[in-house]
């Protein structure tokens, strides 16, 4: 094959493609074919997932409650003028924010570290690799029950540690103490999600060119200087998209919150995801957190066209 | 390669060639570099794994000792009536082959449907795509809690409630944005310039999709089947209200019958049942991490 | 069409475009011709799933014509499997829950009368103040079978030590004699640091409600149309604030136990750094079960509010209930399981096996559950004067509970704010989210 390491064209770079997108979609003829590819794909989806989406956003418009002795009406944008002036919700969304933000950068970059090692050639690297996962292969019921044994005042793993190394005197109560237990929860949070982007990560560092690594290394580029220039770049695209997906996903989890917390003490770890299905599920008021969903969905949007603009502008080329 | 590298190489100008073989200097930080290396991953193991040590080690603990004060990592006195409780009570291993079934048809069906969806939505750029992403992050986007209703309605009416077909389907649709999503950045990281040779070379587009690209993608794919097995695996809330049947139960749901209210559970028999269920799993990626690193796109290009 | 919950008009949407056969009504099935019902039960400890999954066996093997399925449940997550299958249409036929729960299901038309349906043998076993705690609107949502007041577990080795003599149920301590007690228990600072009391708030709202009872107090109170009305007056506060004093200004409950949940203080007390832990009456399983061989300990009962009615004995409490799901297609054959379910033989292997005290006159007085082994004569002596939770058929409770009470609560008992903050949080905060229940 004639492609060599200089005049390859690095995947999703940024740099165009020789020829248009037209000339190539010709070639490949893929106008005709790509309903048929699409098509198995999109049969459940549009059965399963976007009616019910639909029909869930359509609630955000109405009184809806639990109960069928209740009736359900029209009641327009009532849901989200009341929402406005709802300040537990205002709080808990900026709880929200801190929540998703600190998790999935400690995320990223400890798992990015944690990539980039277990991508070396190390000694035991697939019991490594299979011990990193460890926090993936475990059900969420049994993680948040372990962690509040962890974090137990008195006889948690984490209070003994620190009192036999003499740290602390010890009884601290992480997830109790109105200062401590956002940052517990984060923790929590950041070691639960980390195995993913690890293995998206890694599978991503696999399409990193050796050869231009090696021919980096020739020129006596320090490491650094070959994560930049060779490695980043290839990971980039990957990078972009678990963060996004990432984000996403802490701003709507609360199953490990709620196990550990219930969003206490004082309201200190009430995610906004947690509001919205205590307000579906405990109290029944289907509009309210329907309309909850739709101004979360709306914030995040916002948030990630900024951040994937350039992802996006390529999709629309 | 790592993230331990001394300051003075980071900050060095633009290098000229230099003479090989590199100077002793050079080979004496590497070495130390080496020795960083595998302290950093001792760090990251203690910290990702301790949980599960911890899982076995109360495991083996009997409820006595459970209520300890100071407990130990090794059970003072180790014994095996956690897990006698635990499979007498429950229909674990019933529950884990339930689990395995659905999860292993959720994983491969999604992914199989995936692979070509990916494709067209990266090759084929325009509305189709546009609106593909678009689902896939709304989707994502709004509270779970709030659809499940209305889905279960539908589930319903396709008379799919209590019905391990039924959790496989939605568990492939429930997998599926984030399986598009990134088989989407894997597509996009081959080189479209392969994929014209081969349209040259005459071959069609399902073969140039199973013969070029497929292989390519070999490591995504693997990661990905993983992420849908492991998240089936795992997922409770579907399998809790879709499954009315106690002989279909799957193995999340049998978890949370050794808790009680107010975060009481019975600590020890819970513990070897967790273990149970987290063993499959712990399997599956000893086996498939190797798969990962297969280096197959530079082995592909190097033909 | 209005009647309908729009929900119900989704299903016909989605059923149209699904081209769907015909509902299938609820979960019971016909298919061999015995009518099969599904009895949702929640019991989890092994003793209580061991007594329930052999009563369903005696059922069976006595009623040949209708079938009952076990299916087991947990606390955790009842009430959104619930809520999603009543929505849905496919609920199980028979339903084990607690009061709180069905105050929302009982109003939102999900739960079967059983006014007419129970044998009149079955209302008699239940005194009406007990049966109470299960009727709303109108209806009866429930049967209330087990219920269990909170204790004090004690540390008798401490209290020995330290010449404190034991209360028995005929004279409790009142709360002043208490704290003084707590006090002198207390031990600060150092390695063998000790807590007169640990007090394991994880959900505070329904202890300091259902603890109010006993200095005359109950903070929810109902008004004349039916709404809720809050209030936070002398007899309301009095535990809130004694917990205050323990943690704040008497250092004698730690404030890291406030977070915890019952089972999460017990090694502390096993370790002897708590002499008394006011918990739940079922909680005496898990301590036989996990206390150091030679720990001493006893149940006590609670103390009392001086001056307050019933002798300050009356705690609220939520029972323990059995259902019927409205979309039952056997509501009879259902009613006739509950009623075999809590004859006086079945009801008391039920509470033998959860730990728990049976709601039924002629059950409390069993003798297997009147012995003065572990607790269990203190504990049926003390269970005799519980009174329904004020939080019992107040729609917006879990909401005031969440928004309100337990943040402010929290902080309140953690130092953060005041007495006239939290009055004013609970009252002002708390009387708007019930005023949206109000229709």
């Amino acid at each position: 094959m004639s492609a060599t390491a200089a005049t390859r064209p690095r995947p999703g770079a940024g740099t165009p493609p020789p020829r248009t997108a037209a000339a190539r979609r010709r070639m490949l003829g893929l106008d005709r074919d790509a309903w048929f590819l699409l098509l198995p794909a999109l049969i459940p989806v549009l059965v399963l997932s976007v009616g019910p989406l639909l029909y869930g956003i359509s609630l955000a418009f109405t009184d809806a409650q639990s109960g069928v002795t209740r009736s359900t009406s029209f009641t327009g944008v009532r849901n989200f003028a009341d929402l406005r002036l709802d300040s537990l919700f205002w709080d808990s969304f900026r709880i929200g924010l801190v929540w998703a933000v600190c998790v999935t950068a400690l995320q990223l970059l400890l798992a990015l570290g944690l990539a980039l090692l277990l991508n070396q050639n190390l000694r035991f690297r697939w019991l490594a690799r299979t011990l990193a996962l460890v926090p993936w292969a475990m059900p969420e019921v049994v993680v948040g029950i372990m962690w509040r044994l962890v974090y137990n005042p008195d006889a948690g793993i984490l209070n003994n540690t620190l009192r036999h190394l003499h740290l602390t005197s010890g009884h601290t109560d992480w997830l109790s103490s109105l200062s401590l237990a956002l940052p517990a929860v984060i923790v929590v949070g950041v070691w639960f999600g980390m195995p993913q982007t690890t293995v998206v990560l890694l599978a991503g560092l696999q399409n990193v060119p050796l050869e231009l690594h090696e021919a980096a290394a020739i020129d006596g580029a320090g490491a650094w200087r070959r994560f930049t220039t060779v490695t980043w770049p290839t990971l980039k695209p990957v990078v972009l998209s678990i963060t996004a997906l990432n984000f996403i996903w802490n701003f709507n989890s609360f199953g490990l919150v709620y196990v550990l917390t219930s969003g206490g003490p004082g309201g200190k770890t009430r995610l906004p995801s947690l509001f919205a299905y205590e307000e579906a599920f405990r109290y029944g008021q289907f509009g309210y957190a329907a309309a909850m969903g739709l101004v979360m969905v709306a914030v995040v949007a916002v948030l990630l066209t900024v951040f994937l603009r350039n992802r996006l502008k390529e999709a629309d080329q | 390669m790592s993230a331990a590298v001394p300051a003075s190489e980071q900050a060095a100008p633009r290098p000229v060639p230099l003479p090989q073989p590199a100077p002793p200097r050079r080979k004496l930080g590497r070495r130390a570099g080496r020795t960083g290396q595998y302290a950093a991953l001792l760090c990251y193991l203690v910290f990702l794994a301790f949980p599960l040590l911890w899982l076995v080690s109360t495991a083996f603990k009997s409820p006595r000792e459970l209520g300890s004060v100071d407990p130990t990592w090794l059970p003072r006195h180790p014994t095996l009536g956690n897990f006698r409780t635990a499979l007498d009570e429950q229909p674990l291993l019933h529950a884990a082959l339930n689990s395995l079934l659905v999860a292993g048809a959720a994983a491969l069906v999604s992914v199989a449907v995936a692979v070509p969806a990916a494709y067209a939505m990266v090759r084929f750029k325009g509305a189709v795509s546009r609106a593909g992403t678009g689902w896939v992050l709304v989707s994502q986007m709004f509270p779970l809690v709030l659809v499940i209703i209305p889905l279960f309605m539908v589930l319903k009416n396709l008379h799919l409630i209590d019905s391990r077909p039924g959790l496989v389907v939605v568990y492939v649709v429930w997998t599926l944005p984030f399986v598009l999503w990134m088989l989407q950045s894997y597509v996009r990281a081959v080189p479209v310039s392969l994929e014209e040779a081969a349209a040259i070379d005459g071959c069609g587009r399902l073969r140039t999709l199973r013969s070029v690209v497929l292989p390519l993608l070999a490591p995504g794919l693997v990661a990905t089947l993983m992420f849908a097995f492991v998240t089936a695996w795992n997922e409770f809330f579907f399998a809790l209200v879709l499954l009315k049947t106690p002989e279909k139960q799957t193995m999340s749901v049998i978890l949370t019958h050794f808790t009680g209210a107010e975060g009481a559970a019975d600590l020890g028999p819970l513990a070897a049942a967790s273990l149970l269920a987290t063993i499959p799993s712990l399997v599956f990626f000893a086996l498939l991490q190797k798969r990962l690193v297969g280096g197959m796109l530079s082995g592909a290009v190097k033909g | 069409m209005r009647r309908r919950s729009l929900l119900t008009g989704a299903a016909a949407t989605a059923a149209a475009a699904s081209c769907a056969a015909v509902l299938s009504g609820c979960g019971s099935s016909a298919a061999s011709g015995v009518p099969t019902l599904d009895f949702l039960s929640l019991a989890w400890q092994e003793e209580s799933v061991k007594a329930n999954k052999a009563l369903v066996a005696q059922w069976n093997s006595a009623h040949p014509d209708v079938r009952v399925r076990y299916v087991q449940g947990s606390w955790d997550d009842v009430h959104d499997q619930l809520l999603t299958s009543f929505e849905g249409g496919a609920a199980p036929d028979i339903i084990h829950d607690e009061g709180n729960d069905l105050t929302d299901f009982g109003s939102g038309g999900y739960l079967a009368d059983l006014t007419h349906l129970l044998p009149a043998a079955a209302r008699g076993r239940i005194p009406s103040a007990t049966w109470d705690m299960a009727r709303f609107d109108g209806g009866l949502y429930g049967v209330p079978f087990l219920q269990e007041p909170r204790m004090l577990i004690a540390n008798r080795t401490l209290l020995d030590q330290a010449g404190i003599g034991l209360p028995d149920a005929a004279k409790p301590w009142t709360w002043d004699e208490f704290e003084d007690i707590a006090r002198e228990l207390s031990r600060p600072g150092g390695s063998g640091e000790r807590y007169g009391v640990a007090w394991p708030m994880s959900s505070p709202v329904s202890v300091t409600l259902n603890l109010s009872l006993t200095t005359g107090g109950r903070i929810l109170y109902r008004k004349d149309d039916g709404g809720t009305e809050v209030r936070l007056d002398q007899a309301d506060s009095a535990f809130a604030e004694l917990v205050r004093r323990q943690v704040g200004t008497d250092s004698s409950a730690p404030a890291s136990a406030l977070g915890m949940g019952g089972g999460d203080t017990l090694p502390g007390f096993f370790a002897g750094r708590y002499a008394m832990l006011p918990l739940n009456l079922s909680y005496r399983q898990q301590i036989q079960q996990q206390a150091p061989a030679h720990f001493d300990w006893v149940t006590l009962p609670l103390p009392v509010g001086a001056g307050a009615p019933d002798g300050g004995r009356a705690q609220g409490v939520s029972p323990q209930t059995l259902s019927v799901s409205k979309g039952c297609g056997h509501k009879a054959e259902a009613a006739a399981f509950i009623d075999f379910m809590t004859q006086t033989g079945p009801l008391v292997e039920l509470a033998r096996g959860d730990w728990m005290a049976p709601t039924a006159t002629e059950a409390l007085r069993d003798p297997s559950l009147t012995t003065d082994k572990l607790g269990w004569s203190t504990g049926m002596s003390v269970a005799a004067h519980l009174v329904a939770s004020p939080a019992l058929g107040r729609r917006g409770y879990p909401e005031w509970s969440d928004k309100v009470a337990t943040p402010a609560l929290q902080r309140f008992f953690s130092g953060g704010i005041g007495l006239d903050s939290l009055r004013k949080k609970l009252v002002r905060d708390g009387n708007r989210v019930f005023d949206r229940y109000r229709t």
